[in-house]
């Protein structure tokens, strides 16, 4: 750099001048990449401008393919998840002929206590299986007046530890179990978890076959759009050609282009997911009379919806990429 | 500058567009191409800036063989080429400025050298009032006259123009003419395709005739 006076001068055509004021004519030369990343910047911007329609189709379709994968993403997720909440409410379930007398009760508890599968067990005795049945009644209580309080059974209520709350965990459970107590009848909803195994297996399957035709469509739809914005401005990629821009000169502005798209995109289909979740989603799974009141609908982690916004990224670059290659060719 | 030897260039199972042409033309010269619609006049060219390649034979520009040229080198050759359509083909979407400073911006030339020599450039084709209206705006004279700046601004070695004067009246077509013929003095090799043959009574010069892919004529005027 020269010392001296400079004068900073905006030149007939726009370019940025340094002035040294004595006698020399300085031009202020930034570094030939940077120079070069503002140019593509600079390119990719101006190209969205001058497309607004063409643009916000891009955007649009994007938003929509990745909102329609999100949203079939989060019920499956959210109904696996509520599945493994019901896995937790398996248990076994051991009504007795007579119910044990208080000697034997702790004895008997501690033994079931012992079994390596089981986590909790819980004693309801007569009196509590009345109250339980009492309550759940409700204002229909009146009904059971003057019936004996020891009209239900007694029973043992096993919780099981999480790794055994499968078939086998249960099966053997109760050949343990079968040794200890005078058994009258056992629940543990065994077809039910036949049912529901089936289910969740069925469940992932559906889920992985119908969200790869999802993406699938989504990638196919995204490319066809950034196709036809491409084949608009065709005359465009073929003058570049003629005037001698290199392959790379010509692809950078629109893989930015393309890449600024899909974060725009991704963050749109983010909005559109949060909407489809409050207003569809959430209360449709709500409904669902299996659901626990308790239970927590998931939206997507702060990880996933970043994934998300680089899909979009990723699925602006690549299609931006692969249509150029059609209309580009030396 | 150019040479071709036995150069061939069929189009799919069709007859030959060029057929074994061999032909030279020296640094500095001004060249007509004539001949009826059909005669391979634009396949010619094509091949020049090698948006073609020929079937047969080799094409030597400034010394290199670009017949099996590879995608990659394409670009070198083209910013040696200046080339000048019947349609123009600018940019609708940008202005007369930016028209012209894209064939140096993709050639990755500074800014300020950008903006210095689109500048010059336009104004040596009498436009540089227009900078900023869009090509529409312009009669089609002008647009031509900024094509031809787009194609002299990178200072090439070779200007072809393929009927740059097809859709322009005469008065317009004898002004472009005096800007090739400015480029031409400065040492830029011109090729001119035209079925025009007023331009080469008015400015004679050396006239290649193709017929049918064929090269039937090469006639040069006489001197003095």
């Amino acid at each position: 750099m020269i010392s001296g006076h400079y004068r900073v001068e905006l030149s007939i055509c726009g370019c940025l001048r340094l002035k040294l004021l004595e006698t020399k004519l300085v031009e202020l030369e930034a570094p030939a990449v940077l120079d070069k990343i503002r140019y593509f910047i600079m390119r990719a911007l101006r190209n969205m401008r001058q497309w607004p329609l063409l643009c916000a189709a891009s955007i649009l379709t994007m938003a929509v393919a990745l909102a329609t994968v999100a949203t079939f993403f989060l019920v499956v997720v959210n109904t696996e998840q509520l599945a493994l909440r019901w896995t937790k409410e398996i248990q076994v379930i051991a009504y007795l002929q007579k119910a044990p007398d208080q000697q034997s009760l702790a004895g008997l508890t501690k033994k079931l206590k012992d079994i390596p599968e089981v986590e909790t067990v819980q004693y309801v005795s007569q009196a509590d299986a009345m109250k339980r049945f009492k309550k759940h009644l409700g204002e229909d209580a009146s009904l059971l007046e003057g019936v004996n309080a020891d009209l239900l059974p007694a029973s043992f209520e096993l919780g099981l530890q999480a790794q055994y709350r499968n078939q086998a965990g249960i099966a053997s459970v109760i050949e343990q179990l079968e040794n200890y107590l005078d058994v009258d009848d056992l629940r543990y909803g065994q077809q039910w978890l036949e049912k529901f195994n089936k289910f969740a297996q069925s469940l992932r399957f559906i889920g992985i076959l119908l969200g790869g035709f999802l993406l699938f469509a989504a990638l196919f739809i995204v490319s066809n759009t950034i196709k036809l914005t491409l084949y608009a401005r065709r005359d465009e990629l073929e003058i570049m050609a003629l005037v001698g821009a290199t392959m790379r000169f010509i692809q950078i502005p629109f893989m930015l282009e393309g890449a600024i798209q899909g974060v725009l995109g991704g963050v749109l289909s983010l909005a559109f997911l949060a909407i489809s979740f409050v207003f569809i989603l959430s209360p449709s799974l709500n409904s669902f009379w299996l659901t626990p009141t308790d239970f927590n609908l998931q939206f997507l982690s702060m990880n996933q919806q970043i994934i998300m916004v680089f899909s979009g990224v990723v699925l602006g670059v690549l299609g931006s990429l692969s249509s150029l290659r059609r209309f580009v060719r030396f | 500058m150019i040479q071709l030897y036995n150069v061939t260039k069929k189009y799919g199972g069709e007859s030959a567009a060029v057929k074994d042409m061999t032909l030279q033309i020296g640094k500095g010269e001004f060249v007509y191409i004539t001949g009826a619609s059909g005669a391979g006049k634009t396949t010619l060219l094509r091949m020049l800036y090698a948006a073609e390649r020929p079937t047969k034979g080799q094409i030597l520009v400034d010394r290199k063989n670009i017949s099996r040229i590879r995608s990659r080198q394409i670009p070198f050759l083209r910013r040696k080429v200046g080339v000048v359509f019947q349609d123009f083909k600018l940019l609708q979407s940008r202005t007369v400025f930016e028209n012209v400073a894209f064939a140096l911006e993709a050639q990755g030339k500074k800014r300020y050298e950008v903006s210095k020599k689109v500048y010059q450039a336009l104004k040596e084709v009498g436009l540089e009032h227009r900078l900023q209206r869009k090509p529409l705006e312009l009669s089609g004279g002008e647009q031509q006259r900024i094509a031809i700046a787009r194609a002299l601004v990178v200072d090439p070695l070779i200007l072809l123009a393929d009927e740059p004067s097809g859709n322009l009246d005469q008065e317009v077509t004898f002004e472009i003419m005096a800007l090739f013929q400015q480029a031409n003095a400065r040492g830029t090799t011109v090729l001119l395709a035209t079925h025009d043959h007023s331009l080469n009574q008015r400015f004679p010069r050396r006239v290649l005739t193709l017929d049918q892919g064929k090269l039937i004529g090469d006639q040069r005027p006489l001197q003095g």
